[in-house]
């Protein structure tokens, strides 16, 4: 089926919604949503709106629909291209939408489901997740959603929602609108692979309601949207094929495509997501393990051999550069307590971190073909650090999370100097087979131009975070250069150059990369056909100055 | 020379929430652990080990079978074996009953030890008390709250640096004794992928209860003089007063009032 019915929300008057009114008063008041985690700052905007149901919300955006004023939407502002912070208009902030509202088995697939609000964070997911403890349904007036809450209880296994998108704080919706994926994408795939059904507000404030496996594009590659007044609006699906690695560059987009995935991955940019069903996975226990190496290049040779070793089912593969490793020895120089872990050895010149299943219970081991693939990189698991306690799961979490938070530390210290420097982080993945040439590329680089440069992430996945911090002005200008060819580079070996932030206001200008001009124009035609004012999210994924 | 790191299975409470209508701790998925004040005497353990020739770590614990566990923990940070302390016979004992049997294991399992090691407290009980017991019950000397523990040259004393109210201070034992520890400087050891797989291939021996010198009515629930008769939470502290309704001179002239009446001003 192609075409697909809009609701009308139950009706809520516009003028109790709380607004806060004027760009002075925002910024006085409310501040912390003048940006989100890119740092990136708003320009003036004039409204911001606390909607605390659906219908509150519909009663926003049919008013601001009408009178044509653009609409930004934010939840947890986690994001890292600037795609909730507004530039004109008003700010939406879904974050009183924030309720667990079912937790269900699905019959067809035999698998559980959570369905909750938008702005449900991830962390809080989990937390309920653990110890099956939903604050909201266990008054449920609905005998379904009760009788489902207490069968999962009774469910002697735990669960877990899988897409790991590394920022905890981040919302749900806000994972699915930007198809966030992270360290377990690897194993697992990104938030889109775990969406099982979304309801999204369109510009009009009418609403779909989209079950994955439901709504196809025709064989003509196009879908049909009746609204309640019986006027139908035609998306044509553009035909550009999907890179051949993980990818949050613009539009999802495949021949008889499920109608959700167009929204998946959307940015915002054509409705706005309130709801979400995704599906939870058995929960196993697992061990983390660091292991040291003597080089870059042997954690690129290990981790190429791990992937090709079929007896090994990692969760995630990631890497720590040299340099990487030298950045928490110092911190560790200064306070060894800081980093959490005991004293990084002193001949680790780069390290793999990967996640597999493991039963502590078990009198005897059997990691035959772990054992022997590290050997046949020249490495020893006695050079490494294993865990599999929950504590211990989270403190080598948090280790993996201190470069990048070091990183982040530095700069903004040294943007007080200059102030108008900021952090170059690549986000490219490349296709499997281009790992080494694309990490050469990015080594010899940045070690050309003698710049300050660290590396981390998901080599996994062929998507390594190469960090550069500009140390002045010249820097950052070499940085952008040279950020430009890596991104040229990526697209030219078949991969992407947004594999997970997204493309926001920030990496707008990349579009054009990866995509021909009929292409992007292919994506506005969408725009267009779901957000004919171009009032939602405006700016987001197009470059301003040619957005429709 | 020997040391026994007396440890112990407690919840693994950093994820734990509480039940808002019992009080007690909602237990659903949540892990058990070796306590970590356990691990902070296990890590003077193993750093007199890699300071000092000829150490053995012998780590014991009394509990159910799966207490096993944290004795395998044990074996992957550095312990050489493990002491698992279980019968039936042991169930519900206190702080005198389990001091009592932990102590009588020691003197069979490893009769001629040098040093005992135990956390100062659990986590979950919080007593403090068995450390100190077994050290009575043992006729030892026994220094509480180390933060370092190193040996004399002679290895005949025990020098402890233990936290006291105001700061530190150095204190010396002769050998036998009893070091309770708390946390210091330690940074949690993190063991390597092959310590793990090895620990599995370490000895862990059984003790129960017909395997130690002690009356039945003095094991368990029936030696124990005290019991846990009921877990309640406190009771809610008052911490704050709310102005509502008030003009704002009035509301800062009741804040000001409130200040002034408890001295902050």
């Amino acid at each position: 089926m192609h075409e697909i019915n809009s609701r009308s929300a139950p009706s809520a008057d516009f003028s109790k919604v709380k607004c806060i009114e004027g760009f002075e008063c925002i910024q006085a008041e409310y501040s912390a949503y003048l940006t989100d985690e890119s740092k990136l700052s708003a320009r003036p905007f004039d409204y911001l709106f606390f909607p605390k149901s659906e219908a509150e919300l519909a009663a926003v955006m049919a008013e601001l629909h009408r009178r044509n004023i653009p609409m930004t939407f934010a939840s947890a502002r986690t994001g890292l291209v600037g795609g909730c912070v507004p530039q004109e208009g008003a700010l939406i902030s879904l974050e009183h939408l924030d309720q667990v509202q079912a937790v269900y088995r699905d019959p067809a697939s035999a698998e559980w489901r959570v369905k909750a609000q938008t702005s449900v964070s991830l962390k809080n997911l989990d937390g309920m997740l653990r110890i099956k403890q939903f604050p909201g349904l266990e008054q449920s007036p609905d005998p379904v959603v009760a009788q489902g809450l207490r069968d999962f209880r009774e469910d002697p296994n735990q669960y877990f929602y899988p897409p790991d998108p590394t920022e905890m704080s981040a919302s749900l919706g806000g994972s699915v609108v930007t198809n966030a994926s992270g360290a377990r994408t690897y194993r697992y795939g990104p938030t889109r692979a775990w969406v099982r059904g979304i309801r999204v507000f369109l510009a009009d404030s009418e609403y779909l309601d989209i079950p994955r496996g439901k709504y196809f594009a025709s064989p003509g590659g196009q879908f049909v949207v009746w609204n309640t007044q019986g006027v139908a609006s035609t998306i044509t699906i553009p035909d550009y094929p999907q890179p051949r690695t993980k990818s949050a560059t613009g539009f999802y987009a495949a021949p008889q495509m499920d109608l959700i995935d167009l929204f998946i991955g959307s940015e915002g940019t054509l409705g706005v997501v309130t709801s979400v069903d995704v599906a939870l996975l058995k929960r196993e226990e697992k061990v983390s393990i660091i292991q040291f190496l003597d080089s870059d290049e042997q954690a690129v040779q290990l981790a190429e051999a791990m992937r090709a070793e079929s007896r090994l089912q990692l969760d995630f593969l990631e890497f720590y550069s040299g340099n990487a490793l030298n950045l928490l020895r110092e911190l560790q120089k200064v306070e060894p307590s800081t980093v959490g872990m005991p004293a990084i050895p002193d001949d680790a010149r780069g390290a793999i971190f990967f996640e597999m299943s493991f039963d502590p219970h078990t009198e005897e081991l059997e990691y035959a073909a772990l054992e022997e693939v590290i050997a046949s990189c020249g490495a020893s698991l006695e050079r490494s650090w294993a865990g599999y306690e929950s504590r211990e799961l989270d403190r080598f979490k948090v280790f993996r999370h201190m470069v990048p938070e070091t990183i982040n530390s530095i700069l903004a210290e040294r943007k007080k100097q200059y102030p108008g420097i900021h952090k170059l982080g690549t986000d490219m993945a490349v296709p499997d087979g281009h790992l080494q040439e694309m990490w050469q590329l990015y080594k010899s680089c940045c070690e050309e131009l003698n710049l300050e440069w660290y590396a981390f992430g998901h080599i996994g996945n062929n998507h390594i975070h190469v960090n550069i911090l500009p140390r002045n002005m010249d820097d950052l200008n070499n940085g952008m250069q040279l950020y430009a060819a890596f991104a040229r580079k990526a697209v030219e070996l078949g991969g992407s150059v947004s594999a997970e932030h997204g493309i926001g206001k920030i990496k707008s200008k990349f579009l054009q990369y990866m995509f021909t001009p009929g292409q992007i124009q292919q994506m506005r035609r969408v725009k267009e056909a779901l957000d004919p004012k171009g009032i939602l999210n405006p700016n987001d994924i197009f470059p301003a100055e040619v957005h429709p | 020379m020997k040391i026994v790191v007396c440890v112990k299975q407690v919840p693994e409470v950093t994820n734990v929430q509480v039940d808002p209508a019992t009080g007690t701790l909602i237990r659903e998925g949540v892990k058990s652990i070796l306590n970590p004040f356990c691990e902070y005497a296990l890590d003077h353990a193993v750093r007199l080990k890699q300071a000092f020739d000829n150490i053995s770590i012998s780590a014991i614990t009394m509990g159910p079978p799966q207490a096993r566990d944290v004795l395998l923990r044990c074996l992957e940070l550095g312990a050489d074996e493990g002491i698992l302390v279980t019968d039936r016979k042991f169930a519900g004992a206190d702080t005198w009953a389990t001091a009592l049997t932990l102590a009588e294991a020691i003197r069979t399992a490893v009769p001629d030890f040098d040093l005992i090691l135990v956390g100062k407290q659990a986590i979950d009980g919080d007593t403090a008390q068995v450390g100190p017991e077994i050290a009575e019950i043992l006729g030892l000397a026994q220094i509480t709250y180390g933060v370092e523990v190193t040996l004399s040259s002679s290895r005949k004393q025990v020098r402890v640096t233990q936290e006291v109210e105001r700061g530190y201070e150095v204190v010396e034992a002769a050998l036998p004794a009893l070091v309770t520890c708390s946390k210091g400087e330690v940074v949690r050891r993190a063991p390597s992928f092959k310590d793990v797989l090895q620990a599995r291939k370490k000895l862990i021996r059984t003790i129960r209860a017909d395997a130690i010198a002690i009356p039945e009515g003095q094991l368990g629930l029936q030696g124990s003089f005290t019991q846990v008769v009921k877990v309640f939470p406190p009771p809610a502290k008052k911490t704050n007063t709310i102005l509502q309704n008030l003009e704002v001179e009035k509301a800062a002239q009741e804040i000001f009032s409130f200040l002034k009446e408890k001295r902050f001003l």
